[in-house]
């Protein structure tokens, strides 16, 4: 790295969570009177949030950061408190200290409750920076929940028309997913500690997992896959994505896109196949099968939306497939490639739910058909609009296409040495139609004649704290499209040691 | 000494596009003279560049010279960053930023009415510059890879132009919107295909840098149906960029853009990306002769077909942009009849064929370059009619000579050089590439496909004389028609100055063959078994004047452009003869057929609306009725039918807590039993 930070914080990942903790009580009581003041105490907590995140990737050994104390120590039970990041996470604490900054900043402008939102938006940073920091699956788990908590309230008051039934079907679904995953890490726990005491540390799991059998393998493999993968989503659990991102507010989809879906790969990846070696070569197949689906059917689907939201919506679904076959590679490449993919994504998914969110609350609908011609009118937005389609497509020079590139090439070598070279024309047919909805969409919103069926006496082109918002994400797209290796450099390392020890390299 | 400073070739007019970008608002003609500058600048150092590169001895032997940086890697597999310069791109390099210095200086005046609007198209074409050039001088497949794209997002960008507030209206707007997309859409479904082929490369070879991917002994090594298959693909990537049969259809409509545009990217440059590609493939593709004959079949069927449609259309960009696919076609031939040569000599160890070969080669390229200038000049000059008489329609031009002289002249002397009239450039490059057919029409099994494609190319020379001669009397001689009126005179210094140094280059860059053109661009086997351009002899100035001018098929070929040149000037000059009775008015089946373009739009409408949209609806239908209708049932079953929805509504998450709490004790036994069962303690 060409820069390294100079000082060692102590307790950081610690400060990680205290700091937005703290940030969501003060926040929340900015209420009545204090309003206005409510977004300067979520920006100055969540912008020290971002700066701490910032530091680990200036960090070279990230290991000085580990903490780790005793929870619950009984004669039967450990479970500990221990933090630590590296090359898998550290993208994601990054991601995760980025978007709720500019998210908080893209909505500097909210006037309804405005405590009560930036509050919730920091509580959510506290169990996302909690998922990917914590290194023991009680802690984890625990985190996890704390993640729906505040999303659900996101919904239900600040969404649209139907918030209540997105909520609660948000809410049901994730948790269901979640509860089958607790039993998959119960049985991780219990299997690893074999009789002896069931250490909940990631640490322990893994030195107790040589001990696991095939059969075991495979079938907490299939728990825990089911839990983690709903939160992805895949196809057929993803029918709460869609609703949930058309109702929720711009913030919320923004951290719901770019950082809550990555969960579930992050979990996947974490544990299933850290854990799970054996269980993973023999899911392999049904992996690379729903990620192929999601793919081609996410891309179809969102040719056939109206709202541009939901085409958003249904596009991350088929963003995220991609992350699902490159993972189920179980080669260096692929894996090194899928949490790449979970960084571009995190980041061009906020450029394209902000954009949605501009276009309901200063054009006034999202409906595609009810748009046209808003290029003329709103040319700042348009741009915007213009670049995160384009970087979703995979235009070379920006992120996602080396996200997608690395991808492709490793599911190539999957497939030759599956004797299948076929498989990769699923991925070039559904490159074809991402390519295909953004540009329909883009035709018919912002190109073509000046629509007469909505009402433009009030539009508004993009304010200022919006365009900082964008103008941050869209030129970390553009560096990291030229650079690469500003994140591959982090991934490499975990990527070869994890394909490594999954016997495939 | 200037070759170190290659990478500023397109960096330049990528600064100047983010210049442009950010501050243009507040310049001069929006940024326009920054853009020229960095043309010139690019320009400038392409020409230093390709002097130091064609004088300096260390070069000339490997025929190359490249550096390169490691970019990042994809697992094992290093990505470099670099140039790569060799005969062929120096030619690249300089055609395009000199033809693209001149269009930026014309534009000026052409664009001079667009107000805000001339930041936005000087920071687009300064940006497509960047990808012009940088494909031009990349190392490696991956990096040309980013700079074809760059230019396709570009070209889509240009040529919705005009996609929202149109100077001409609403349905001249959504026809841009439309026009881009479809433009972005064809030619990314050619880059799909191109993408796999740079998969395959990567995996077979281990690396994308040209040097590995072209060394003999590497290609050896690889399975020769992967080798095929990679290059089929690549194939398929520059039928989309090149608009070559089937994926044709988007150049045509691309005219929607303005007229700078099309002359940039659409006739001079983008689309020649295509040949280029295929031109430095030649190692790879000359692996096998039956895709070196794919690659010239395509070519002659898109020159023989993009020749009929331009025959009846009264859109005067539009018979240009028939004609550029069609000459494009030709190249193709020219390439895929000596790539043909080439790989029969390879495998039979017959140098004298692979000699015959680099024939091909060089009359592709050299038609490359002359098609560049002569399409150049036409379109700009068609763009100084448009300019000044506010139409498109030929019908509503006429008798324009007497206003617009220079415009007049110029265009004449394009119109000449493209219809292969002797001593012109296109006539020495034609005649060239028809050579080549004819040549390759003798060896090998397949051989009498290239006859039939050589005779497919006579009859394309034969109409492209009839419909250039056509579009120029329709336009400039005859009775003056409505648009003519509106005419206020010839147009600005800075439009007719470009002209008029391009007709020069139209009418003289072709003699470059006559000394030793060939000696440069050219491709062959040296003695250590590697393919080297640039390697072979020069044919010299007597020798090509005896193989053209000894030739009894050179004396057909031009006295059916004479003919045609003609039959034009009767129809359309004096009139004596009425089009009208050999197409019954217009209702003849060809007519129809040509006015619809072979009906090809409908068909990919079809296609693309079947295969696009209807698929879509179906999945949309089983998302939402099957899927989540099952979900829908599913929790109105739990919870009680109707009731579901009503209960949450109160926001009583708290029995839903419950149920989860009591979810989660009965699932922990579970576990705990399914754990016993197991035999984990």
């Amino acid at each position: 790295m060409f820069f390294e930070f100079p000082f060692e914080i102590p307790y950081l990942l610690t400060l990680l969570l205290v700091v937005p903790l703290t940030g969501a009580v003060v926040t929340l009581a900015m209420g009545g009177k204090r309003q206005k003041y409510a977004k300067y105490s979520a920006g100055v907590f969540s912008g020290i949030t971002m700066l701490l995140s910032l530091v680990l990737l200036f960090t070279p050994d990230l290991s000085v950061y580990n903490e780790s104390y005793p929870w619950i120590d009984t004669a039967g039970l450990r479970m500990s408190y221990i933090l630590t990041v590296d090359g898998l996470s550290i993208l994601m604490v990054f991601l995760t200290g980025l978007l709720v900054f500019l998210s908080t900043v893209f909505s500097a402008r909210e006037k309804d409750r405005p405590n009560c939102f930036f509050a919730l938006m920091l509580a959510m940073e506290v169990g996302l920076m909690g998922v990917y920091t914590s290194a023991d699956y009680f802690l984890f788990y625990i985190m996890w929940e704390v993640t729906l908590i505040p999303m659900y309230f996101m919904i239900s008051w600040f969404g649209g028309p139907r918030r209540h039934y997105a909520a609660i079907k948000f809410f049901i679904y994730t948790h269901v997913a979640s509860l089958v995953m607790l039993i998959g890490i119960f049985a991780l726990v219990f299997g690893a500690a074999g009789g002896g005491i069931a250490d909940f540390s990631f640490e322990a799991v893994l030195a107790g997992s040589v001990a696991f059998g095939s059969t075991f393998q495979m079938l907490v493999f299939g728990l825990l896959f089911f839990g983690f993968a709903v939160k992805m989503p895949i196809v057929p659990f993803h029918t709460w994505l869609p609703d949930a991102h058309v109702e929720a507010p711009t913030a919320g989809s923004v951290l719901l896109a770019g950082v809550m879906l990555k969960m579930g790969s992050y979990g996947i990846i974490r544990v299933c196949l850290e854990v799970l070696p054996e269980g993973a070569q023999y899911w392999q197949p049904i992996m690379i099968f729903i990620g192929v689906l999601a793919m081609i059917y996410g891309a179809y689907a969102c040719i056939a939306q109206k709202d541009l939201k939901k085409m958003v919506a249904f596009s991350s679904i088929s963003h995220m497939g991609m992350v699902m076959i490159s993972m189920a590679c179980l080669s260096s490449t692929g894996i090194e490639f899928a949490i790449f993919q979970m960084f571009a994504h995190g980041l061009i998914s906020a450029v394209l739910f902000m954009v949605c969110g501009m276009a309901g609350h200063s054009i006034g609908t999202r409906e595609i058909p009810l748009l046209g011609g808003i290029a003329g009118k709103m040319p700042v937005f348009a741009a915007f609009m213009m670049f995160g389609f384009m970087a979703s497509l995979g235009l070379p020079g920006l992120v996602g296409f080396w996200a997608e590139f690395g991808i492709i090439f490793s599911f190539y070598d999957y497939s030759v040495s599956a004797d299948m070279i076929w498989l990769i024309a699923f991925c070039l047919i559904s490159l074809l139609l991402t390519a295909g909805y953004y540009l329909w969409a883009m035709q018919r919103t912002l190109f073509g004649r000046l629509t007469d069926r909505i009402d433009l006496s009030h539009i508004h082109d993009v304010s200022r704290p919006e365009a900082i918002a964008l103008g941050a994400i869209c030129a970390l797209i553009a560096l990291y499209g030229l650079w690469p290796d500003l994140a591959l450099g982090f991934v490499d390392g975990y990527a070869s040691s994890l394909a490594a020890s999954l016997g495939v390299i | 000494m200037f070759v170190e400073y290659t990478w500023l070739i397109p960096l330049v007019p990528m600064l100047c596009f983010v210049i442009v970008g950010f501050f243009g608002k507040k310049m001069p003609e929006g940024g326009g003279h920054v853009a020229i500058f960095g043309a010139l600048f690019a320009f400038a150092v392409s020409v230093l560049v390709a002097y130091e590169f064609f004088t300096s001895a260390a070069y000339s032997a490997p025929g190359y010279v490249t550096a390169q940086i490691a970019w990042f890697s994809i697992g094992d597999f290093g990505i470099n960053v670099g140039y790569y310069i060799d005969s062929l791109s120096c030619l690249m390099m300089l055609f395009a930023s000199f033809i693209s210095t001149l269009i930026f200086v014309y534009s000026i005046g052409y664009m001079h009415g667009e107000g805000v609007k001339k930041r936005r198209y000087y920071a687009e074409v300064s940006l497509f510059l960047t990808g012009m050039l940088g494909l031009a001088v990349s190392s490696n497949f991956l990096e040309m890879f980013v700079f074809w794209e760059v230019m396709g997002l570009c070209s889509y960008l240009l040529i919705g132009f005009w996609s929202f507030t149109h100077p001409s209206g609403d349905d001249a707007a959504d026809n841009a919107a439309s026009a881009a997309k479809k433009a972005f859409l064809v030619t990314r479904l050619g880059d799909v295909c191109l993408m796999g082929g740079l998969f395959i490369l990567l995996y077979a070879f281990g690396s994308l840098d040209y040097l590995t991917v072209f060394d003999t002994a590497a290609m050896a090594a690889v399975d020769p149906n992967m080798v095929l298959l990679a290059s089929l693909l690549i194939f398929g990537g520059v039928i989309g960029k090149s608009a070559q049969f089937p994926l044709l259809d988007w150049l045509p409509d691309a005219m929607a853009g303005p007229t700078t545009v099309s002359a940039l990217i659409h006739a001079a440059t983008m689309v020649k990306a295509g040949v280029y590609l295929v031109a430095r493939c030649f190692p790879l593709f000359t692996q096998n002769p039956e895709l070196m004959l794919f690659v010239g079949i395509i070519g002659g069927i898109t020159a023989f077909f993009a020749a009929t449609m331009a025959l009846n259309n009264m859109n005067i960009k539009k018979v240009l942009a028939y004609s550029t696919l069609s000459q494009l076609g030709y190249m193709f031939l020219a390439l895929g009849a000596g790539g043909y040569m080439m790989a029969l000599g390879i495998q039979s160890g017959d140098t004298h064929l692979i000699a015959a070969g680099a024939v091909g080669y060089t009359a592709g390229c050299l038609h490359m370059a002359n098609h560049a200038f002569f399409k150049a000049l036409l379109f700009l000059g068609s763009g100084s009619v448009i300019h000044s008489a506010g139409t498109e329609d030929m019908r509503e031009m006429g008798g324009l000579h007497k206003k617009m002289k220079i415009t007049s002249v110029t265009m004449l002397i394009g119109s000449l050089s493209i219809a292969g009239f002797p001593l012109f450039s296109g006539f020495w490059s034609k005649e060239l590439v028809l050579e080549t057919a004819m040549h390759a029409g003798s060896y090998g099994v397949e051989g009498y496909l290239f006859t039939a494609m050589w005779v497919l190319a006579v009859v394309t020379a034969f109409m492209t004389a009839f419909y250039m001669f056509r579009m120029w009397f329709m336009t400039f001689k005859g009775k003056p028609g409505h648009g003519t009126e509106h005419c206020h005179g010839e147009s600005p210094k800075s439009m007719t100055v470009p002209l008029i140094i391009l007709s020069v280059f139209a009418a003289a860059v072709g003699c470059m063959i006559l000394f030793g053109f060939d000696e440069y661009i050219t491709t062959g086997i040296n003695a250590a078994g590697q393919f080297q351009v640039g390697s072979g002899h020069g044919h010299g100035m007597t020798g090509w004047l005896e193989d053209i001018f000894m030739s009894a098929y050179t004396y057909l070929t031009v006295a059916l452009v004479l003919i045609a040149i003609g039959i034009a000037y009767l129809m359309y000059s004096r009139k004596s003869v009425d089009p009208g009775k050999i197409n019954r008015n217009g209702n003849s089946l060809i007519y129809r057929a040509l006015s619809n373009r072979w009906w090809f739009p409908q068909l990919y409408n079809q296609i693309g609306w079947k295969l696009g949209y209807g698929v879509a609806k179906g999945v949309e239908f089983v998302d939402r009725q099957v899927i989540d209708g099952t979900v829908n049932a599913l929790s109105s079953a739990v919870v009680g039918s109707g009731e579901s929805l009503s209960k949450t509504q109160t926001g009583n998450v708290r029995d839903y807590a419950a149920v989860v709490m009591a979810g989660i004790v009965a699932l922990f036994i579970l576990t705990v039993v399914l754990f016993y069962l197991m035999g984990g303690a």
